[in-house]
C-alpha cells in the first residue's frame, strides 16, 4: 500500500544489520506492512555472500479487483534490475507467493562510506514503492489507447484497495485524477469536507500556481458520466487533480505519481489526527472549566477556617481554665490513649539515664476502682 | 461582549437569583428518601411555577440559543442549547459537551445526560400535525445540598461563566481545526512543486 514514506523502515533496519555484521548471521524474517505488503528476507551463514529478498504487494489493476498474484511485466523487472545492477538481480521465476525475488550482494555495498551505504540500502528498501509507482506511470502513458471518440477519452478505473478505486482521465491539455471519497462516520465526512475546501482555497492562491489545480465537488463530475452507480455513490464527494505536462516532466513525474497514490492515506491521516487533536484539547480545557467551581469550594473552606479561628480565639480569653477542665472531665479511655501517646513520644525522642525510674514513679497509669468489684454483704 | 449576549446572560443571572431558593425536603412517597423533586415531577405541588418569559418556558437569545430553567422545592434544573451555526460547530459542540457530561463528577452540579424537554410543540406540516420535542445540549442539576456547600452567588457566576467559556471554546476549536486543515493542505500541495 502506498504511504508517505517510500522506504520500509523494518526492511532498512534488517538490511543494515546484515551489512554491518562483522560475522555472517542467520536471518529469516517475514515482515508484514499495512496489512497487504509482505517481505521475506533470508540470509544464511552457509551462503553468506547473497541475501534473498522477496516482495509481495497488491498491484494496481485497471480492470477489477487488485492483483496480488500476477507476475510483474518485463519492463518493470528491467527497471528494478537497472537500479543497482551490480548489487541486486531479480530472479525469474520469483519465490512462490511473491511477485518479486531479489538476489542481493550486500558485500558490494561500500563499508567505508556510511552515507553512500545508507542511501543504497534505503533505495533497496523502497523497492515496493518503485513497483507500485512504475505501474501507475505505465498506465498514465497508455491512456491514449482508451480513446473512444474524437477528443473523448474513457475514464480508467484504477483499484489498489478494493474500497478505494480512483479514475484517471486524459483530456486535451491535461490529465485528471478523480478520487471518490468515502468515510465511515459523519464526523469524518465533515472534517474531510472542511479540509477539501481549505485545499481548494490554498490551491487557488498565487504561491501554489504551479501545483495541480484541485477541485472538490459533492456530486460526480461530468467526466464520470456513464460509470457504474456503485462507483459514484459517496458521502465525501469527489476530489479532482488536474495534472498538466509540467507536473510529469523529469523528476516531478516520480513525485506526482507518489502523491496521487497517497491521496487517500493522506486524507485519512488528517482526519484521524484532527480527531485526536480535538480530544487532546478538550482534556486540556476540562481543568480550566472546573477551576471556578473548585475556587468556590476553596473559598468556602477558607471561610469556615476563619470562623473556627475566631471561635478558638474566644476560648483563650478564659485564661487556660478550659484546658484544666478538659483534663478533669476526660474519660478513662482518653487517659489511656494520652498516656500511650506520651509514652511513645518519650520512647522515640528522648533517652535519658534513670528516666525510666522517674517515668515508672510519676507517669504511671492511674488506677481506677473497677466498677465490677463489689463486696458481698452478709 | 455583544449587547444581546450581555442581556441574555443578565436575564439568566437574575432568573437564577430568583429561582435558587432551595430547601431540604424529604421525599413524600418513600420514607427516609431525599430526591430532587425536579427530576421526579411526581408531586405537582412541589414543582414551583416555571419561570416564564413570554409564552414559552424559555429564555431565548435567538432561535438557536435557549435556556430552560425548571424549579422545585429542593432542586433546580438548568438546560442550555448552545449556538451551532454550521455542521462543523455542530459536531464539535456535540463532542465537547458529551465529553464534559461523561465527566460530570468533576463538575458536581452537571447532569450526565442533557434534558430532552417534555414541552412538545405542535407544528402543522401540510395536512398532518407533527409533534416536535425539543432537546438541549447540556443540563445542570443543583440541589439544596449544593446550595449549603457553596455560595449561591458564586454558583450563579459559575453557570454564567460556563456558558461564556463554552461558546469561546467551541469557536476556538473550530478555528483550530480550520487552521490545521489549511496547514496540512499547504504541505500537501508543496510536494507537487
Amino acid at each position: 500500500m502506498a504511504c508517505f514514506e517510500r522506504v520500509s523502515p523494518a526492511l532498512r533496519e534488517i538490511l543494515t544489520r546484515i551489512h554491518r555484521a562483522e560475522r555472517p548471521i542467520e536471518v529469516d524474517h517475514h515482515v508484514h506492512e499495512f496489512g497487504s505488503v509482505h517481505y521475506h528476507v533470508k540470509h544464511s551463514v552457509t551462503d553468506s555472500v547473497y541475501t534473498y529478498l522477496s516482495v509481495s504487494t497488491p498491484l494496481l489493476s485497471s480492470q477489477g479487483l487488485p492483483i496480488s498474484s500476477q507476475l510483474l511485466p518485463q519492463h518493470t523487472l528491467e527497471m528494478v534490475n537497472g537500479i543497482f545492477p551490480r548489487v541486486m538481480e531479480a530472479l525469474v521465476p520469483p519465490n512462490e507467493g511473491y511477485q518479486l525475488t531479489l538476489k542481493l550482494d550486500i558485500s558490494r555495498i561500500p563499508h567505508d562510506n556510511n552515507k553512500a551505504s545508507t542511501k543504497m540500502i534505503s533505495d533497496i528498501a523502497s523497492v515496493q514503492s518503485v513497483l507500485v509507482s512504475n505501474q501507475l506511470k505505465e498506465i498514465l502513458k497508455s491512456v491514449d489507447s482508451q480513446e473512444i471518440g474524437h477528443g473523448i477519452y474513457k475514464p480508467i478505473k484504477l483499484i489498489y484497495h478494493p474500497r478505494e478505486p480512483f479514475f484517471v482521465i486524459k483530456q486535451p491539455a491535461k490529465m485528471s485524477a478523480i478520487f471518490p471519497m468515502r468515510f465511515k462516520e459523519k464526523e469524518d465526512v465533515i472534517i474531510a469536507t472542511t479540509f477539501f475546501q481549505e485545499l481548494m482555497d490554498v490551491g487557488s492562491t498565487e504561491a501554489f500556481r504551479k501545483a495541480p489545480h484541485c477541485i472538490w465537488s459533492p456530486i460526480p463530475p461530468a467526466e464520470l458520466r456513464g460509470e457504474p452507480i456503485e462507483d459514484l455513490s459517496t458521502n465525501g464527494g469527489f476530489l479532482s487533480f488536474d495534472i498538466t505536462p509540467q507536473h510529469v516532466q523529469g523528476k516531478k513525474l516520480e513525485k506526482t505519481v507518489w502523491n496521487l497514490l497517497n491521496v487517500y492515506a493522506f486524507v485519512k491521516w488528517h482526519v484521524k489526527s484532527s480527531r485526536g487533536f480535538v480530544q487532546r484539547r478538550m482534556r486540556m480545557r476540562l481543568d480550566k472549566l472546573v477551576q471556578p467551581l473548585r475556587e468556590v469550594e476553596n473559598e468556602e473552606d477558607d471561610e469556615q477556617r476563619e470562623t473556627r479561628k475566631k471561635k478558638n480565639k474566644k476560648k483563650k480569653v478564659d485564661g487556660g481554665c478550659t484546658n484544666v477542665r478538659k483534663w478533669i472531665r476526660v474519660s478513662k479511655k482518653k487517659i489511656l490513649e494520652r498516656n500511650e501517646e506520651l509514652g511513645k513520644r518519650i520512647r522515640s525522642r528522648i533517652k535519658i539515664r534513670c528516666f525510666s525510674r522517674l517515668r515508672r514513679k510519676w507517669l504511671r497509669m492511674p488506677k481506677f476502682s473497677p466498677v465490677t468489684r463489689y463486696m458481698k454483704l452478709e | 461582549m455583544a449587547n444581546s449576549l450581555r442581556l441574555y446572560l443578565t436575564c439568566i443571572r437574575n432568573t437564577l437569583d430568583a429561582a435558587l431558593c432551595l430547601q431540604n425536603f424529604p421525599c413524600q412517597e418513600v420514607e427516609r428518601h431525599n430526591k430532587p423533586e425536579v427530576e421526579l415531577k411526581t408531586s405537582p405541588e412541589l414543582l414551583l411555577n416555571p419561570v416564564v418569559y413570554g409564552p414559552l418556558v424559555l429564555i431565548c437569545r435567538n432561535e438557536a440559543e435557549k435556556c430552560l430553567i425548571e424549579t422545585s422545592i429542593n432542586s433546580l434544573c438548568i438546560s442550555l442549547k448552545v449556538k451551532q451555526s454550521d455542521e462543523l460547530e455542530n459536531i464539535l459542540t456535540k463532542k465537547f459537551l458529551r465529553f464534559l457530561s461523561m465527566r460530570a463528577e468533576a463538575f458536581q452540579v452537571l447532569r450526565r445526560k442533557p434534558v430532552q424537554s417534555f414541552h412538545t410543540f405542535l407544528m402543522v406540516v401540510g395536512y398532518s400535525t407533527v409533534y416536535y420535542t425539543q432537546g438541549y445540549d447540556i443540563s445542570f442539576l443543583i440541589t439544596n445540598y449544593h446550595c449549603e456547600d457553596m455560595q449561591k452567588q458564586k454558583l450563579i457566576e459559575f453557570i454564567v461563566q460556563f456558558m461564556e467559556d463554552i461558546d469561546k471554546e467551541i469557536s476556538e476549536l473550530k478555528l483550530s481545526v480550520n487552521t490545521r486543515g489549511r496547514l496540512v493542505a499547504t504541505e500537501f500541495l508543496k510536494q507537487f512543486i
